[in-house]
């Protein structure tokens, strides 16, 4: 009946839709790693270099340093759960406004075979959700 | 002032529980008295919000740092209008304001209707009071109190993020906050529907202004946050598909689909039970939307452990709410059987539907996209994202579809359009639309997508133009009026239908805006003084800017180094430039403000990326001045300004009052909210 060639119209567009998802997320997901699993990753299966893969943690305060090329920045970014795992990253492009050299990043590339992370892109995490510890707001000074 | 607008907070908790349970009890046994008293409540919990309210703002303009919330947003240097506006500048802040605004749109709901449709009212007061008191609670014990003290006295605030020391950011999130909590009062009524068993469509004719007005902000709020990602980011784009804009879309989506489902409900009895789910979904969704922006769940996933107990509270209230309604739709059911079925995939109820499905399946698409990382890792333990591709991928071709509906839908005819219907209506348009894609591909436009959405955009408007046009004309013959007293009066007697074709103008120069992306041009340089940087528009033309040099300056709140550039268009001197950096001592934080030379067209967009050494352009050294700048040309990118102010007007249109109600106050409905609409007006 009519209804019935109705619902399968309605079949039809959640099928395209559905395709349209699942395609989309097969041909642009990433894995998202914090260091120590993107390390632990690579010991595993070295072909992982090659695959491009999101990370998140933290820039090493004082490692930060402009590249030889034009926008090339170079610094180390360290697990935010265990800073000792940490790795040299590079990012080539315009540093977003919230950048410095101790924020919580995350960087889109890939994790070379001489241990670099070459970063695509380059996220900082959120400023609205910054709040400062009562340490820092007993410290802070009146600035003139 | 402060320590009364925690008291005032504390007391609204009972205040509002009060007004709920007497509303729901009031209306199950009918009683008069118990329903004015929590009518009443209303009023009180809003009066009591304000104070709360007022209370932060009283603590932002005098500097008591000692709370918590003052420290962390404000500091001594901070602009008054940056303090008052740091009501809503953090979580803790905005949920206050949440909740003042939804205590502000009850309470012009309770008063609009203190006379007419007292059958809903009993429930509408006890969900919306239910709602307030969640909002309540959430604030008093989830480890977000605006009033909790430090307990001890900082000597000065951290400062505002400068990033949110932008015009935009100020008023971008409260016209969202408005948008969000006005579509409580829609859902209110529906369930209040369903609870009081009126389930004809009176629910929907009452707040069909305020769906309109919730949708209206929820538009001007997403464009509004455009408008400052592209201002303030500095990367040229206004949309990254990050969840927080994801998360204020997701209603939008919805409420899109609502606001046409509900035509077909009034016209043809049909999708009852499809619009209640609309507007229980909408609605879990600007909860949603207000918990991901303010909770940090899926930014930061891996540092999980901010703020568990909120999240749960949250989670909760949506589960109840998602529960409860459920059992009411389905305790209903019998009585939200369709009055008619679909005869035709030509028919305008069919473009209504699969405009609705479409709506979803973006909702959808995004939502999961959104929430990708935590289903992965729940699935495979490891986390896997997706990134802009996977939405742009999907959205569209979602979205051209959705475009060619916005000219399909309003005029195709009701029931069963006939051959007759369809090549009167659209053979010129479809021609004209197949001209300008052809046209543009001839010269030498080449992105699919692009032209795709050059087409039907042309299509689209042709035939809002058109019925414009045979409006206009015939309302002329028959009334024997001029062509434009003709035209106003066309749109001032059915403001809905004449207000949604405007509205569609403006979506449709918004999506051609989309389309102006595929022809940008970026390229960097770096620069010594006098230098010169090329940049050829996709117009054609070209401009030239030359390098004039950087000095540096001490303002009250931050320092800035300023790169003036002079720019010519074809060899021709057009104006300059200046895009600078800023630094904020207070926060230990810079910016980079970006220089735009917008025309009619296309932006020139000019960011200065890094300059060589600071502190020689402070001491006025000439070997500093070398900067490296990215420079753009964003084609048709201010259309999108454009099309949210043509958006704004026919929303207007739509949401102003019909006149003959106006003249016969008693029968206007509760959707007649001539006082939001008039605050629209002056934040729009």
């Amino acid at each position: 009946m009519k209804n019935g060639r109705f619902y399968v119209g309605l079949v039809g567009v959640g099928l395209v839709v559905a395709y349209l998802v699942w395609t989309g997320v097969s041909d642009s997901m990433v894995y998202y790693l914090t260091p120590t699993e993107l390390v632990a990753k690579v010991a595993e299966d070295p072909a992982f270099h090659s695959v491009g893969v999101k990370v998140s943690g933290r820039v090493v305060s004082g490692t930060y340093s402009r590249g030889e090329r034009e926008l090339e920045h170079r610094f180390e970014v360290h697990d935010l759960e265990h800073a000792e795992v940490a790795f040299p990253a590079t990012y080539e492009g315009v540093l977003p406004d919230t950048f410095t050299d101790e924020i919580e990043v995350v960087l889109e590339g890939q994790f070379g075979e001489d241990g670099v992370f070459r970063a695509h892109t380059l996220l900082t995490k959120c400023g609205s959700r910054y709040e400062a510890s009562p340490e820092e707001l007993m410290g802070s000074e009146v600035s003139a | 002032m402060t320590a009364l607008g925690e008291f005032a907070l504390w007391i609204a908790l009972p205040v509002s529980f009060w007004g709920m349970t007497m509303g729901f009890v009031g209306g199950r046994q009918g009683r008069g008295d118990l329903v004015l008293s929590a009518e009443r409540s209303v009023h009180i919990v809003f009066a009591l919000l304000v104070v709360a309210s007022l209370g932060i703002i009283n603590a932002f303009l005098t500097d008591q740092f000692q709370y918590w919330y003052v420290a962390n947003y404000s500091n001594r240097q901070l602009d008054v209008f940056f303090k008052i506006s740091g009501l809503w500048a953090g979580q803790r802040g905005s949920l206050v304001f949440w909740a003042v605004l939804l205590a502000l749109f009850s309470s012009v709901c309770v008063f609009l209707n203190r006379r007419r449709n007292r059958e809903f009212m009993p429930y509408v007061v006890g969900i919306l009071q239910g709602i307030l008191g969640f909002f309540i609670v959430v604030l008093l014990f989830a480890d977000v109190n605006p009033f909790e003290q430090l307990g001890f006295v900082p000597p000065d605030g951290a400062g505002l993020n400068p990033q949110l020391q932008n015009y935009w950011m100020t008023i971008h999130p409260p016209v969202l906050y408005l948008g969000f909590t006005a579509f409580s009062i829609p859902f209110a009524f529906a369930m209040s529907a369903l609870l009081s068993g009126r389930t004809d469509s009176r629910w929907i004719v009452l707040t069909r202004r305020w769906t309109l007005l919730s949708w209206f902000f929820l538009s001007n709020g997403i464009i509004f946050g455009m408008r400052w990602a592209y201002e303030e980011l500095g990367w040229g784009g206004y949309w990254f598909w990050d969840p927080v804009e994801n998360a204020s879309l997701l209603p939008w989506l919805t409420a899109t689909a609502f606001l046409h489902s509900i035509m077909i409900q009034e016209n043809r009895g049909m999708l009852k039970i499809w619009n209640m789910s609309l507007v229980l979904l909408t609605f879990l969704l600007t909860i949603f939307a207000t918990f991901l922006t303010r909770s940090g769940l899926i930014e930061s996933v891996h540092t999980f452990a901010e703020n568990t107990r909120i999240a749960m509270i949250f989670l909760a209230f949506m589960g109840s709410i998602f529960v409860a309604s459920v059992v009411l739709i389905v305790y209903r059911l019998p009585v939200l059987k369709a009055e008619n079925q679909i005869q035709s995939f030509l028919s305008r109820e069919a473009a209504f539907l699969l405009n609705n499905l479409i709506l979803l399946g973006a909702a959808f698409a995004v939502l999961w996209g959104t929430i990708f990382p935590l289903i992965s890792e729940g699935f495979t333990g490891t986390q896997i994202a997706v990134g802009p591709p996977f939405f742009n991928r999907v959205n569209i071709p979602i979205g051209l579809v959705l475009l060619a509906l916005t000219g399909i839908g309003p005029v195709i005819a009701w029931r069963r359009a006939t051959r007759r219907n369809l090549k009167r209506n659209f053979a010129i348009p479809v021609l004209v639309g197949l001209a300008v894609a052809a046209f543009l591909f001839g010269v030498g436009a080449r992105d699919g997508y692009a032209l795709i959405t050059f087409g039907l955009s042309s299509f689209v408007l042709t035939i809002i133009l058109v019925e414009f046009w045979k409006g206009t004309r015939a309302r002329a013959r028959i009334e024997g009026e001029g062509v434009l007293p003709a035209f106003l009066h066309l749109i001032s007697r059915n403001r809905r239908r004449w207000g949604g074709y405007i509205v569609h103008v403006g979506v449709v120069l918004i999506f051609t805006a989309f389309a102006g992306r595929a022809f940008e041009v970026k390229l960097t340089d770096t620069l010594e003084p006098g230098d010169t940087v090329s940049v050829a528009s996709p117009f054609g033309h070209d401009y030239t800017l030359t390098y004039q040099g950087i000095s540096s300056a001490r303002e009250a709140n931050f320092d800035r180094w300023v790169a003036l550039m002079s720019v010519d268009r074809n060899g021709e001197p057009v104006g300059s430039l200046s895009t600078e950096f800023r630094w904020y001592p207070s926060r230990q934080m810079s910016t980079k403000e970006v220089g735009v030379r917008s025309t009619l067209l296309e932006d020139l967009y000019v960011i200065l990326a890094e300059a060589e050494d600071f502190e020689g352009i402070v001491a006025n050294d000439p070997g500093a001045q070398r900067i490296i700048v990215e420079v753009q040309v964003n084609p048709l990118v201010g259309w999108i300004w454009y099309g949210g102010v043509i958006l704004t007007i026919g929303a207007l249109i739509g949401l102003w009052p019909a006149a003959e109600v106006r003249k016969r106050p008693t029968s206007q409905s509760a959707g007649d909210s001539e006082k939001p609409a008039a605050v629209g007006a002056v934040s729009a």
